[in-house]
């Protein structure tokens, strides 16, 4: 490589490729293509009894009724579901998020602080937050609180270990650097520690979303509807219940296209600081 | 600031300032002690070390690997405590980072990933004058990028950037915001030999081109390095690092094969080389 010409590297402003572009999602559409197919034809051909597992093109139509496209009687109702579980996780992962920053941050500079830290991560995170929830009934009552409880303790402590994590690989120059310019505890955090850490964080984000979500759609099952409505979960045992398999199909459908967005979401996020940066590879 | 491009030329400008002269750093009897990782005892890095470094001048730290060099720069900017003796700037004991003495670290990774080349700089400014206006910010700094040769990557980010871009990053973040004293630790101990060369000229440039220089404390192994950058070099020695010499240096700033250049370069190596 040449170092006498320092000016001929290319000016890099773009940050790695979006996710999207790559040929890589060419075969991933193939892929998705042909499992629908086998989905479709498979109910076809050994012709599966439709009420308890319908085609494809039967939970397709439910969806796109459910969300409002086509008409139908149930014309728009899963929007109100999906955004009630939505409304849920994003407090919850807003919540999470906060506390996981101020417990990490004063883990850093208090030693008891850091092994009470390490205790509860290893306690709590092998716990299925979902056995809480009966707790929860019995001290928030069936309100919307224990769904979020039940989801805070399911992403508070993924993101908690990948922020400790993130910290403690932070390199001592930047450290140093942060001390060289008289940075106060909470510029420290704001200004190193937390840009630092971004990947590991983003990972821990990741992680957290994954459980969280899991755990809303699986608590909405056992809880049934709170105050004012239910969410997609509460939805889709609804359609058990009422025997609309490809509803709660559909509902199911939904909850994997959400799962998918978010990722993409967390790749966006990427692409804009961690991969444009060079702290994080892919 | 100089303009020429001569050797000589630039020679000439790196003559000390006329004011010159009064002790900004006072090292008195310093010793810094490091408990031993296993077992008890401690392990002497710096043992009883008096010098004191000049007002502008440009003061190179010279010895071998593990001498102690690095110590006792971490601790002339506050980093670390010292054992015993005391480290005085303008009369003042060090107790901690400060920054009126702002490092450079040999570490490419001292640059803030998320900030671009500009920005990296007018974090630093805004840092050292947090009410300064936006506007006055980003000229300071575009002006000591440009000076370091990095005008066309002002807006790239530090991972785009070769060793030596970094390292002049470095540097101009760490002029921008005018300390007192700078301390550099080995800055160009990553770099190609080439590359060395040049950001040791370069180095001289910038320093001669503010209108009241700035005294660099300059940490290095590298004997040509010294030579070429020190006004005066103390060399240390090693097990534990003691002061061994202490050279005034006529040649700062000539041109490598100048013959009493060599001649000092000769001198120091021998320093080096035939330790107790």
């Amino acid at each position: 490589m040449s170092t006498i010409n320092e000016n001929a590297r290319p000016a890099h402003k773009g940050g790695a490729p979006l996710p999207g572009t790559s040929s890589g999602v060419l075969k991933k559409v193939v892929v998705i293509v042909l499992l629908c197919l086998a989905w479709e034809l498979t109910v076809r051909i050994l012709k599966v009894n439709k009420l308890l597992f319908p085609p494809l093109s039967d939970v397709a139509v439910r969806l796109m009724h459910g969300l409002g496209f086509g008409g139908g009687s149930a014309s728009g109702e899963l929007w109100a579901y999906i955004w009630e579980t939505l409304s849920v996780i994003l407090q919850s992962f807003a919540i999470s998020t906060a506390l996981a920053i101020l417990v990490t941050g004063l883990a850093i500079s208090n030693i008891w602080m850091r092994e009470t830290l390490s205790v509860m991560t290893g306690m709590f995170q092998p716990l299925p937050s979902i056995a809480l929830l009966p707790m929860a009934i019995l001290w928030f009552g069936f309100s919307r609180d224990s769904l979020v409880f039940v989801v805070v303790m399911a992403m508070v402590w993924p993101i908690a270990s990948s922020l400790t994590v993130g910290f403690a690989t932070i390199s001592p120059t930047l450290l140093r650097l942060g001390r060289n310019y008289e940075l106060g505890r909470f510029a420290m955090m704001k200004e190193i520690l937390l840009p630092a850490a971004l990947p590991m964080m983003i990972s821990g984000l990741r992680v957290g979303w994954g459980f969280g979500w899991r755990t809303v759609v699986a608590a909405e099952l056992v809880f049934g509807a709170t105050g004012n409505g239910g969410g997609i979960g509460w939805f889709i045992n609804n359609s058990r219940l009422f025997m609309n398999i490809g509803d709660g199909f559909a509902g199911i459908l939904l909850v994997i296209i959400v799962g998918l967005v978010t990722e993409s979401l967390f790749r966006l996020l990427q692409h804009f600081t961690t991969h444009k940066w060079g702290t994080e590879s892919y | 600031m100089t303009t020429a491009t001569t050797a000589t030329a630039v020679g000439e400008a790196l003559r000390l300032p006329a004011n010159a002269g009064s002790d900004l750093v006072v090292l008195d009897r310093v010793s810094i002690e490091f408990p031993r990782s296993r077992g008890s005892g401690h392990v002497v890095a710096v043992s009883d070390v008096s010098v004191s470094i000049r007002r502008g001048e440009k003061f190179v730290i010279l010895g071998p690997s593990g001498c102690g060099k690095s110590t006792l720069l971490t601790a002339l900017g506050g980093f670390i405590p010292v054992s015993s003796g005391a480290i005085l700037v303008d009369g003042k004991a060090v107790s901690a980072p400060s920054m009126n003495r702002v490092l450079v670290f040999q570490d490419f990774g001292q640059l803030l990933p998320w900030r671009t080349v500009s920005g990296n700089v007018e974090w630093a400014v805004g840092k050292r004058w947090p009410s300064m206006k936006p506007r006055e910010r980003k000229a300071r700094a575009a002006h000591y990028i440009d000076i370091v040769g990095l005008g066309a990557q002002a807006g790239q980010y530090p991972n785009t950037l070769s060793g030596g871009q970094k390292q002049r990053c470095a540097i101009a973040r760490a002029f921008a915001v005018q300390p007192a004293m700078l301390l550099m630790d080995e800055p160009f101990g990553a770099l190609d030999a080439i590359n060395r060369e040049r950001m040791q000229y370069e180095l001289n440039k910038v320093w001669a081109s503010e209108s009241e220089p700035v005294t660099i404390a300059f940490v290095t192994h590298d004997v040509n390095e010294a030579v070429h950058l020190g006004h005066r070099v103390m060399v240390m020695s090693r097990g534990p690092g003691r002061l061994r010499a202490l050279i005034d240096n006529p040649c700062v700033g000539s041109p490598p094969h100048d013959e009493a250049a060599l001649a000092l370069v000769q001198e120091l190596r021998d320093l080096l080389k035939d330790e107790p």
